[in-house]
Formats: structure tokens, C-alpha cells, sequence
């Protein structure tokens, strides 16, 4: 009777314990596809690959030629799928 | 689909796929310590440090796959595969693709335990100490956000718990009593079953 006992008190921890190991499993997968969006959000926020403002390096009165010769650029700088685009003054 | 949003996915999914790397070396080193209480049995710890794993996959997938359809990088398939074959900062971005097919041979290995034996199992999952490393130091020479201060104190805490983990395995010792006398056993089986 006591071995009997003994388990059946087994057999339930072993349940709870896998159900302990669904949940976390769960609980972990969850929380990595959550945490894909914020940690990308962050990214987003701390490097968002783009710059929204207009730059001036310029210092002359020309306003098409920086003294290294590239065009500054007037209009926000965004990461662009096209190729073989050189564009300056996005930092 | 919007290409800054593939290239936010990939640094998302980059920066989870470390996290939960660094955790399945944690479990796994806490596994060998037979690490146990009344609520927490042994199976537990290795239990999830093999669904742990096989989430890790999926998330490298998510990471490689977004990485490679950005039309912006131009990666191509041939970097994910091929270490040190991108145009694109070479050396890092290889030490990434050699740390996801070192993590793809410990995981496709274990999957197959009983066909290839406990010893070549066991030699192939040392590889996990290559390619933690390889996988950290892509993230810190490739990762566009690698010295934020978010990414780096993710970095760090990662590190700190990989290393806090091997110092108390290399503090502690082995834990099984009978380890020896287990591993020369399963290794008899193996050479009688001529694995």
C-alpha cells in the first residue's frame, strides 16, 4: 500500500514537472517573439537607418557643392533598395 | 514588404537568438551538474535545454532568412552557408555562418543520439563551446547596434551568465558518482554495436 502510494506520488510530480516544462517552454517562446519586436523597436529607435533631417556642410555660398565635391543632400536620407547611390551628409 | 522592417526583424531576432543560445549552454552545463530539488527534477533542466535549442533554430532562421531576402544588404544565400564568402564585412559575418552550422550539426546530432552513439554525440555537442563564442563575437563585430548600450548590456549579461555557469561546472567537478564507470560502459556498447 505504501509503495502504491509511493508511486502514484511519483507519477503526479512527473506530471507537474512536465507541466511546469510546457509551461516555461511556452512562457520562453512567447517571450522571444515579443521580444523580437521590442528589441527591434529599439533597434528601430536607437539606429532607425534613417535620417529625417536635412544637413548643411556646406559653408559657402554655393548650395550645390561641399568642398569635397559631393552634392549635400536637402531631402531625408533613407536606406534604399536601388543600388550604386551615393549620397552625403546623412550622418 | 517594407525593407527597414526586414532589417529591424533580423537585429530583433539576432539579439533573441543570442539570448536563448546563451541559455540552452547555461541548461546544458546545468544538466551535467544534475542539478535538482524537490520541484525542479532533473529531466526538467534537460528538457528545456532541448526545446530551448530547437527555438534557438528557429529564431537563427528568422534572423539568417531576413537577413538574406533584405534587398538592401544583398547578402545572398551563399553567405548564409558559405563562412566568409559576403562581400559585407566578411570575417564577422562568417563567424556567424560557422556558429549556425556548428549549432545545426550539436542539435541534428542529438536528434539522432541513438543511431550515431553516446561518444560521437558527445564529441560533436564540445562544439557548443565553439560555437557560443563564434556566435557572441559575430553579434559584437557584424550587429549594427553591437556598442548600443541596450545590445551591449545584453551582450554582457549573456557572457556573465556562460561564464558563471563554466566556472561552477569546472569548480564543482562531475556530479555523478558513477560517471566513469558510465562512460566507459556506453563506450563498450558502442564498439560492440561497432559505432
Amino acid at each position: 500500500m505504501e509503495s502504491k502510494n509511493t508511486i502514484q506520488d511519483r507519477v503526479r510530480a512527473r506530471d507537474a514537472a512536465m507541466r511546469l516544462l510546457n509551461r516555461l517552454t511556452a512562457g520562453a517562446a512567447v517571450s522571444a517573439v515579443v521580444g523580437v519586436g521590442l528589441l527591434g523597436a529599439i533597434g528601430a529607435y536607437t539606429f532607425p537607418g534613417t535620417a529625417s533631417t536635412s544637413t548643411s556642410t556646406a559653408s559657402s555660398s554655393s548650395s550645390t557643392s561641399s568642398s569635397s565635391g559631393l552634392q549635400t543632400s536637402t531631402t531625408p536620407v533613407h536606406r534604399s533598395s536601388s543600388s550604386g547611390v551615393a549620397v552625403s551628409g546623412g550622418s | 514588404m517594407n525593407n527597414t522592417i526586414l532589417w529591424y526583424a533580423t537585429r530583433g531576432a539576432g539579439a533573441v537568438s543570442l539570448v536563448l543560445l546563451s541559455a540552452v549552454v547555461v541548461l546544458g552545463i546545468l544538466s551535467v551538474l544534475r542539478v535538482q530539488s524537490t520541484g525542479w527534477p532533473r529531466f526538467l533542466t534537460v528538457g528545456l535545454h532541448r526545446n530551448l535549442a530547437l527555438m534557438t533554430l528557429v529564431f537563427l532562421a528568422l534572423h539568417i532568412v531576413t537577413a538574406v531576402v533584405d534587398p538592401f544588404t544583398h547578402l545572398g544565400w551563399l553567405a548564409a552557408v558559405v563562412p566568409f564568402s559576403s562581400y559585407y564585412r566578411t570575417f564577422w559575418l562568417g563567424l556567424g555562418t560557422i556558429a549556425f552550422e556548428l549549432l545545426l550539426a550539436v542539435v541534428l546530432t542529438s536528434l539522432v543520439r541513438g543511431l550515431i552513439g553516446q561518444v560521437a554525440w558527445r564529441l560533436v555537442h564540445w562544439l557548443t563551446y565553439a560555437c557560443w563564442p563564434f556566435a557572441v563575437l559575430h553579434g559584437a563585430g557584424t550587429g549594427t547596434d553591437a556598442w548600443s548600450a541596450w545590445l551591449f548590456t545584453l551582450q554582457a549579461i549573456c557572457v556573465g551568465a556562460v561564464l558563471a555557469a563554466i566556472a561552477y561546472r569546472l569548480m564543482a567537478g562531475s556530479r555523478d558518482p558513477l560517471a566513469r564507470e558510465r562512460s566507459s560502459f556506453l563506450a563498450d556498447v558502442d564498439r560492440r554495436e561497432g559505432r
